[in-house]
């Protein structure tokens, strides 16, 4: 026989790499919102979340901004990551006086998702990225823009690693990205 | 080697569509066409494509060594010379292939011959190992072909196995594809799943997400450190990229390895035809600028010759000339600005009013199995259509 036994046959997508090994990551009901008021008038249209979840998933949106939210060096590092005037103080920083400055960008609004099997309605921040558009804490999961709704992989509502009290990124902390690919002549470079 | 009328699988698109195959359809034609297939004898398939582009995957090795050891050759190569290095010791290391395809002119007659050697981002890899295997599987199984028939396409199991042997179990390969080309991404994750049933570690990462770290080595979309990268980026653009600085510092190996950065060029062709000429598989092929090579070999190419520059993809900046006269010049002429090889003219076989081009697929240093493209015009380029085929009984 000149032909393979059996063979994979799926395409599932880039969801179907990595972490997530051969399973397609689980979907569910999410929505982003840039505050609080804007999440309580969605409510009423949406019957997987209440008012009262707008408000409990924002505080928590907050603690996890504050406890997760990328640290910089300066001021200028942040804002090139994420745009002009999208950064503040870590108020954190401020406080311990461990002496420098610390520097994150601010809380631009806030991912509500409904959790699988029940539960408690799930929160993330999210916080403005530069050259427009919005990103989770990691920047795992991107957003084109708040006040919108639509389906959403349950990997966006995990916690990212905890930046608060860590030394912030230095300018070559900062991963460098995107020096390749500038050079493909056509969308698809196979052949 | 015959074009035969087959019926359709009747659910073939909703199994396309279920697959994830999303590119059956392309530019609002379709690309996976099974209205009708190929067939080939078994000792057509062994004796013509099989065994000869085991042997053309010899000879190509042997051209590596010899552009390697000749810098006017390498000069011919078009890459940066301050990659040269990387590229030898690529080499010398003796870093492996994994895969590679060969299209072929071949019209059930004379011998295959070589038109090029897609040996660095060949695509149509799902097509060909999956989506094509599952349509002879389901045809066996309606009837349709017949028991005893066969088909020539031990891609997916080959790859399993050469990731099996060329890594240790539990390795960590990350795969990259520049974002938003649904046809690479497919060749992408075929790729990764045979790389996931070897044992291996698949993570996927877009091309242009990679970023370098404090250390100087790659990371992925998560700032994972990259140890083995499989490309589906062609050398001579990682080469002008930003990052190619760090290619040879990021302590990163990488699928295809460097050196196949000269069998994908199409300089390879008049270096092939130098080190084996009259080889039944060859077309006699020249540099473009070596009048005398050319003026020698006139009587070569009295069926007319075709001019390729030595980097293209899906036919760009090709022009077939005949009797002085341009039978077909390609429109997309984007690769016009590179050095150009000159080829003897091999006219594709017609039939059912469609030129068949076969790409037969190494994996390793062997042949292991075939996939077709067809096409209306003289130049096979991606408006073609995929082609199964199937091995008489």
């Amino acid at each position: 026989m000149k032909r393979s036994r059996a063979v994979s046959l799926g395409i599932l997508g880039a969801a179907a790499f990595g972490l997530a090994a051969c399973q397609q990551e689980e979907q569910t009901d999410a929505a982003a919102f840039p505050d609080v008021e804007s999440c309580m008038a969605a409510a009423a249209q949406n019957g997987w979340f209440t008012r009262e979840d707008c408000t409990t998933t924002f505080a928590e949106a907050q603690a996890v901004h504050s406890e997760t939210a990328p640290r910089y060096e300066s001021q200028e590092l942040c804002e090139q990551e994420h745009g002009a005037g999208a950064c503040g103080g870590d108020p954190a920083a401020a406080t311990g006086g461990g002496g420098g400055s610390i520097f994150m960008p601010l809380l631009a609004g806030y991912l509500i998702g409904q959790a699988l099997g029940g539960g408690r309605a799930m929160a993330q921040p999210v916080v403005p990225k530069a050259g427009g558009g919005f990103a989770t804490p990691n920047g795992g999961t991107q957003l084109s823009r708040l006040n919108s709704t639509g389906k959403m992989g349950t990997t966006a509502f995990a916690k990212g690693p905890t930046t608060a009290g860590q030394p912030p990124m230095s300018r070559a902390a900062v991963a460098s990205r995107g020096g390749f690919g500038g050079s493909a002549a056509a969308r698809s470079v196979g052949s | 080697m015959d074009r035969i009328p087959l019926p359709e699988r009747p659910d073939w698109r909703a199994k396309a569509a279920e697959l994830g195959f999303t590119f059956a359809d392309m530019h609002g034609e379709p690309y996976w066409d099974e209205t009708s297939a190929y067939s080939f004898t078994l000792d057509e398939v062994e004796g013509r494509i099989e065994d000869p582009c085991t042997e053309l995957h010899a000879m190509c090795r042997e051209a590596v060594g010899t552009v390697l050891a000749d810098e006017s050759l390498m000069d011919r190569m078009g890459l940066p010379r301050l990659r040269w290095d990387f590229i030898k010791d690529s080499w010398e290391a003796g870093e492996p292939e994994v895969y590679g395809r060969f299209d072929l002119a071949y019209d059930g007659k004379g011998p295959a011959k070589l038109l090029e050697y897609n040996a660095d981002t060949p695509t149509s890899l799902y097509e060909s190992a999956s989506f094509q295997w599952l349509w002879y599987e389901d045809q066996l199984a309606a009837r349709v072909l017949p028991e005893g028939s066969d088909q020539f396409n031990r891609l997916h199991e080959a790859l399993v196995e050469r990731f099996a042997e060329i890594f240790p179990p539990d390795t960590d390969l990350h795969f990259a594809a520049m974002a938003g080309a649904p046809e690479d991404y497919a060749t992408v994750e075929t790729m990764a799943w045979a790389a996931r049933e070897a044992g291996m570690g698949a993570h996927y990462t877009d091309l242009e997400k990679i970023g370098i770290s404090e250390e100087g080595q790659f990371t992925d979309s998560e700032d994972r450190v990259i140890g083995t990268l499989f490309k589906l980026y062609p050398w001579e653009d990682l080469f002008a990229d930003e990052f190619s600085a760090h290619l040879a510092s990021a302590q990163c190996r990488f699928i295809e390895p460097p050196w196949k950065a000269l069998l994908s060029n199409k300089a390879i062709l008049p270096v092939l035809w130098q080190l084996f000429p009259g080889h039944p598989n060859l077309l006699p092929s020249f540099f473009a600028d070596d009048t005398k090579g050319l003026a020698d070999a006139a009587h070569l190419m009295l069926g007319g010759h075709v001019t390729k520059p030595i980097f293209s993809r899906e036919g760009a900046s090709v022009t077939i000339t005949a009797q002085g006269r341009v039978l077909e010049r390609a429109t997309n002429r984007e690769y016009d600005r590179h050095p150009m090889i000159v080829q003897a003219y091999q006219p594709l076989p017609v039939m059912g009013g469609m030129r068949p081009v076969i790409g037969a697929w190494v994996v390793g240093e062997t042949c292991v199995g075939m996939g077709l493209r067809e096409d209306r015009a003289l130049i096979t380029q991606d408006l073609s259509r995929f082609k199964p085929h199937f091995i008489e009984g």
